[in-house]
């Protein structure tokens, strides 16, 4: 919820005409070791440089990382709560021609086209400056493996009522000869 | 061998050898099935609901654990003594403590057996998400004095309650209440009543770390004051069982 509203805040925020123009600019990259077609379960990271291109250093920066999925009909700002840790960072102070470079690491949670963006904002600016969408597919994964479960769901009964069976033929020999039964 | 080794194995012997004690395993293991034949037929779950398979497997096995051991704490003592076994057995030149303990020892025989049979259902549907060897670990460490509390509580039930039927009413009513947590998601649990009860009840504290370890990806460690709970909560079913078995009448 709060997500959705900061990206329609930043939405706002970009289009709004009488904004200034940011300092700040924000280059992305997937990094070089992310697999070529991941899958749930994977790994990726996104890669960052913000930058003041201004002439006056800018304090407070706070940049942070949004994703959306854009699957057709399925729309939606996603909660990055399971996805990373790693969601946000602060900088007191960025000087002129300085950079801050940031890994965005993540886990794959859901199947889907995905689009993430770093949007950041600072203390005293008026706009806020997103980076480029980074563009990445996850593949779906088997979450439960039907060619693991169904052995186990149907093996393990089966074991347990074969050895009732020998265990109930055992009871009933030692009872024929005479034996003592457990 | 002691005295309780040996009440421990026949009780152990009497669950696990006899053909017809063996239905309950087979019970055990039909419900285990069940669920997971439930979950193979569902595309939709991502990789979060993953864990929650693995936790809602791991919530399973300690409830049926805290099942079979309340029955058969129940039955060892009030069952017992209406098959009129229990005297014979008091009449021995053994202690209540090393019958008492022998009692618990089929229970934790019992116990294990379930928690080995559900380490091939919890890899099924577990091996390809996270957290499946810390959610075996927490179902040990967690799952063991819970399950065993209720052996004792059982027990305590089964020396208290003047019929079997009057204790096992008792103890399924408070099992259902207690294993709540199961049904009930965190959110239903917030309120001020909400946190007296996962305070002080011993399954939402083995829930409750069920869910940081295996759905949140906490440690084991940072699981030392649900550990806490649970060892407070056999430790006092220890002694309610000990003070009400030294209580019955020969």
């Amino acid at each position: 919820m709060k997500l959705s509203a900061l990206i329609v805040a930043a939405g706002a925020a970009l289009a709004a005409p009488t904004a200034i123009a940011s300092p700040l600019s924000i280059s992305l990259e997937a990094a070089a070791t992310n697999p070529t077609s991941p899958q749930m379960g994977d790994n990726l990271s996104f890669h960052s440089v913000i930058r003041n291109d201004g002439a006056s250093p800018v304090d407070g920066v706070i940049a942070w990382i949004s994703l959306v999925r854009v699957d057709k009909g399925n729309e939606q700002p996603v909660d990055l709560e399971d996805w990373s840790a790693h969601k946000a960072i602060t900088v007191v102070r960025v000087r002129p021609g300085g950079t801050i470079e940031t890994d965005w690491p993540m886990r794959l949670i859901q199947a889907g086209r995905y689009r993430v963006v770093i949007i950041a904002a600072s203390r005293s600016g008026s706009a806020l400056t997103a980076s480029p969408f980074a563009n990445f597919t996850v593949r779906q994964k088997p979450v439960v493996d039907s060619a693991q479960v169904l052995p186990v769901a149907f093996g393990i009964p089966l074991l347990l009522v074969g050895v009732m069976v020998w265990r109930r033929k055992r009871h009933g020999k030692a009872k024929l000869r005479g034996e003592p039964t457990s | 061998m002691t005295a309780s080794g040996l009440i421990a194995r026949k009780e152990a012997g009497e669950l696990l050898l006899n053909p017809r004690g063996l239905t309950w395993l087979m019970a055990v293991a039909v419900a285990l099935s069940t669920f997971g034949l439930l979950l193979v037929s569902n595309t939709e779950l991502s990789l979060l609901d993953n864990a929650q398979v693995v936790y809602d497997m791991v919530g399973i096995v300690a409830a049926l654990g805290a099942l079979l051991a309340l029955i058969v704490g129940i039955d060892a003592v009030a069952g017992e003594r209406e098959r009129g076994s229990l005297v014979p057995l008091l009449l021995t030149p053994v202690s209540r403590n090393a019958i008492l303990m022998g009692k618990l020892g089929g229970v934790a025989i019992a116990w294990g057996v379930i928690y080995v049979l559900s380490l091939p259902y919890l890899w099924a549907v577990g091996s390809t998400g996270q957290n499946m060897i810390d959610g075996m670990l927490v179902s040990a460490l967690l799952g063991t004095p819970v399950v065993l509390g209720f052996g004792f509580f059982g027990m305590a039930l089964g020396s208290v309650a003047g019929t079997t039927r009057t204790a096992l009413l008792t103890g399924l009513v408070t099992l259902l209440v207690s294993a709540s947590p199961l049904l009930l998601g965190p959110s239903l649990r917030q309120s001020a009543i909400g946190h007296i009860f996962d305070a002080v009840n011993p399954f939402s504290a083995a829930v409750n770390a069920y869910d940081a370890v295996i759905v949140d990806s906490q440690s084991i460690i940072a699981q030392s004051p649900h550990m806490l709970v649970a060892a407070i909560w056999l430790i006092l079913t220890l002694v309610f069982a000990r003070m009400r078995f030294r209580k019955i009448a020969r």
